[in-house]
């Protein structure tokens, strides 16, 4: 299929989301689709996809031109759109999301062995142990979104739009879906790929196109430009960093504000570490390897089944969330939107929440105090908002994250358990978040991180460590840390001449 | 695409923001004004203070509703509870001779019932809709059982002096709107002053996230149905006084309906994280102006439940709008 869009424009009343945009896609090619959120990624596919018309251009397939496309079109057209949120059912099965809306009938009734069939031949393919019959409720996000992605593989598909695929993917499932990838782009099948992550556009794509603010910026090669180039592409300007750490070093006092002995708990095992203030420890390994339960058992929001935690000397004994507060911990958890943020309520009232749980002995809420409160961290972070009394919706993904590491800020929480603290913030938001990072870090907090992407810890870690089945394989050192370290410690190799040290 | 996004969601919230936060005062004029079409003396002192009088009790059990539902959660037992407190009541006011007693019983009884709902739910990890649907039917069984069905019935000795905590007057305001005014104003007071109220909102607009801020959720769900009980108990103890005769098999009917319709149609969102408690006290009054001019202008009946039903979906109906307006604005 040889796609062509031209001129594309879409007004959202007197919102211009789109101002001419040429997006042009061959048969056999990955095109990477680049920009910030907002830059008009979503909007482009959906116009392709016939969500909604564009306000003027042309989409162009094998030199016809497509009028009036909608959704139904767009799929006789066999173009498939794997959408970033999950629009699976989770009381159904797995292969009943997959044919859903398009069942296999046979004499009128569904061929439901014949979709179990189909749906594990797919998954087979896909090389992942994901059963066609399992409830979808009962799986991880990772895989949910590989049944999303599945169910774009089950029919014969000319051109694929994936937004973000790979978001909740370890990497070597990532791996499978690039083979899968590549097998079907030999086969002719083309795809638009959209994604914030770097090397994968750089391992994956052919050609890319950059978007800016709803506008065409440039395309071309990915082979004839490199990361920083693409970066620069992207927010418009340079970005002068090496690295943030690099001259962000040393700020690690000596005072341990929390040890951890031999904790053991649900996933996770015997793990050691000591976290000295002021200093950032990142967890990280693949999906399964214990770091995400790691992090909610360090919380309190699960059980521990043995070992200690001691914070500031003093041994935890209650392990519930609200004594693990009262210690001065805080928890950004991962997956903003399910777990952080409180959609209904005010910017102020979600800043406030953690302080009322531990810090507020007055019977009565004075909003003046809350007010100053938040306009404290509202400087401290350059968080960019109307009203403290919008919607926490109406912000940014980098601004509500920041809004959430406030709310522990105003707890005086001394401790931050941040997991994935950028998922699903875009580029320029993520170094603003790593700058604010290293900044808390300089003012004496201690962080621990749980992140899966190493530039995330590279940028802002003094020492990282790997998690293999459960347990930390191996700590490395600023110096030590290598994509490549990390790479085999999450998978379970040993670095040459490195001595386990717990 | 950035910049501009901020000011189409601007006008977005602005629009939100408009309608959300007086979408219930909208209504309540518009109906309002049909009333005074249909009868020039509807906004007469007696008419008015009518609407209050038949619609304080209830109302009050609203009040509770307000807060459940801002939790994401339903309560179907509220009638029967009702019913069950009013009557066993009466039988022990008539047995004590003791207003205060029966008052303290109420209120007691009350918030043990309301105990009973949020500990099912919660300990017992069963769905509100589930559990209130249970109690609904039993604590009418066992006060049809208690009474056989027959009345609990105010004696001739505590006649007047229990009736006029209804009845009575104070400088020409009727008892009864008292009540729903100052519960009202508790209730409103509790869900914008005290850090309750917000983990009532917090909860209902997402649990998980709640929790992990430290908030005890299961907690925070208890004391909803420990209050909205507390206030049955009152409703209870005000409908003996009000009736002095309490009928075990149709005391309290369908109040979970008209609570749940006025907090609907106060703009409360079913699914929870949001409400409005002024919301709900208008959603009450609605209710009756609907009822009284259907009287006033003849309609048979049988058909209130008719238009009563399509004033409240085309409440909700304008909620839903609302609200899908606000997802497309954040996709």
């Amino acid at each position: 299929m040889l796609l062509e869009m031209k001129n594309i424009v879409k007004d959202f009343g007197a919102v211009k989301a789109l101002s001419d945009v040429d997006l042009i896609v061959g048969a056999g090619e990955i095109h990477g689709l680049l920009g910030e959120n907002g830059a008009g990624k979503t909007t482009l596919m959906n116009v392709l996809s016939g969500t909604f018309p564009p306000t003027s251009g042309k989409i162009i397939i094998d030199g016809h031109d497509v009028l009036g496309m909608t959704p139904k079109k767009s799929k006789d057209m066999k173009i498939r759109f794997i959408h970033q949120e999950l629009n699976l059912c989770n009381d159904l099965m797995v292969y009943e999301n997959m044919f859903l809306g398009e069942e296999l009938l046979k004499r009128g009734i569904i061929d439901k062995k014949e979709e179990i069939r189909q749906a594990a031949d797919v998954l087979t393919r896909m090389n992942v142990s994901i059963d066609a019959k399992a409830i979808v409720g009962n799986l991880e996000t990772a895989q949910k979104q590989i049944v999303e992605i599945a169910k774009a593989l089950l029919f014969k598909s000319e051109l694929i739009i994936m937004d973000e695929p790979t978001t909740s993917l370890n990497n070597r499932e990532i791996d499978n879906l690039f083979a899968i990838m590549k097998e079907l782009k030999d086969q002719g099948v083309s795809f638009i790929y959209i994604s914030h992550k770097m090397p994968e556009l750089f391992t994956i794509c052919d050609k890319y196109t950059v978007l800016r603010d709803g506008v065409f910026i440039e395309t071309g090669f990915f082979k004839n430009i490199d990361e920083n180039r693409a970066t620069e592409l992207l927010i418009g300007h340079t970005f002068a960093h090496s690295n943030l750490k690099v001259d962000n070093a040393g700020f690690i006092q000596p005072e341990i504000f929390m040890e951890v002995n031999r904790l053991s708990g649900y996933t996770f095992n015997n793990v050691s570490f000591k976290l000295r203030k002021g200093e950032i420890l990142a967890f990280t390994g693949l999906q399964g390897a214990g770091t995400s339960e790691l992090a909610s058992a360090l919380f309190g929001a699960t059980a521990i089944t043995s070992g200690e935690i001691k914070i500031k000397g003093e041994t935890l004994k209650a392990q519930h969330i609200k004594a693990v507060m009262k210690h001065g911990v805080g928890m950004v958890p991962r997956n903003r939107k399910e777990r952080g943020i409180l959609p209904h309520l005010s910017i102020r009232d979600n800043h406030s929440i953690a302080y009322f749980t531990i810090k507020h002995k007055k019977l009565l809420i004075d909003k003046n105090e809350e007010k100053n409160r938040f306009a404290v961290n509202l400087g401290k972070m350059n968080i960019r908002i109307g009203s403290d009394t919008d919607a926490i919706t109406a912000l940014s993904g980098g601004n509500q994250q920041k809004v959430i590491i406030g709310r522990w800020l105003a707890t005086e929480a001394e401790i931050l358990i941040m997991e994935n603290p950028t998922q699903g913030i875009d580029v320029g938001a993520k170094y603003e978040i790593y700058k604010l990072i290293i900044e808390l870090s300089k003012q004496g907090k201690s962080i621990l991180v749980f992140s899966t992407e190493f530039p995330e810890i590279h940028h802002i870690a003094d020492q990282c460590f790997v998690m293999y089945k459960g347990e930390i394989n191996g700590d490395l050192s600023r110096e030590q840390m290598t994509e490549a370290n990390v790479m085999l410690l999450s998978t379970g190799a040993k670095l040459g001449g490195l001595d386990e040290k717990n | 695409m950035k910049k501009i996004n901020v000011t189409g969601e601007g006008v977005k919230t602005l629009w939100h923001k408009a309608t959300s936060n007086y979408s219930h005062w909208i209504s309540f004029i518009f109906l309002l004004l049909i009333a005074v079409i249909v009868n020039p003396s509807f906004l007469s002192y007696k008419n008015m203070t009518n609407l209050f009088v038949q619609g304080s009790i209830v109302g009050i059990c609203a009040m509770g509703m307000s807060l459940i539902i801002s939790a994401g959660m339903i309560d179907l037992s509220t009638g029967s509870a009702v019913a069950i407190i009013s009557g066993l009541s009466v039988s022990i006011l008539n047995s004590t001779q003791s207003i205060m007693i029966s008052l303290l019983f109420c209120l007691t009884f009350g918030v043990i019932l309301g105990l009973v709902n949020g500990l099912l739910i919660t300990k017992g990890n069963i769905a509100p809709f589930i559990v209130t649907l249970a109690t609904m039917s039993a604590y009418r069984s066992i006060i049809n059982q208690i009474g056989q069905g027959g009345p609990f019935t105010v004696d001739k000795s505590m006649y007047d002096a229990y009736r006029m905590i209804t009845a009575g007057k104070v400088f020409g305001v009727p008892n009864l709107m008292i009540f729903f005014i100052i519960i009202t104003l508790i209730t409103g007071f509790i869900m914008t002053k005290t850090k309750f109220g917000r983990y009532v909102y917090s909860t209902g607009s997402n649990e998980h996230a709640s929790r992990l801020t430290g908030i005890n959720v299961d907690k925070v769900k208890i004391a909803i149905y420990a209050y909205a009980g507390l206030l049955y108990g009152l409703a209870a103890f005000l409908l003996a006084s009000r009736l002095t005769s309490i009928q075990a098999a149709s005391a309290g009917d369908s109040y979970e309906l008209d609570a749940i319709a006025a907090v609907a149609i106060g703009g409360t969102s079913m699914s929870g994280g949001k409400g409005k408690i002024m919301g709900t006290f208008l959603g009450i009054l609605m209710l009756r102006i609907i009822n009284t001019v259907l009287v006033m202008a003849n309609v048979p009946p049988f058909l209130n439940g008719f238009v009563r039903g399509v004033t409240i979906i085309i409440a909700v109906l304008a909620q839903s709008r609302k609200r899908s307006n606000r997802m497309e604005a954040s996709s």
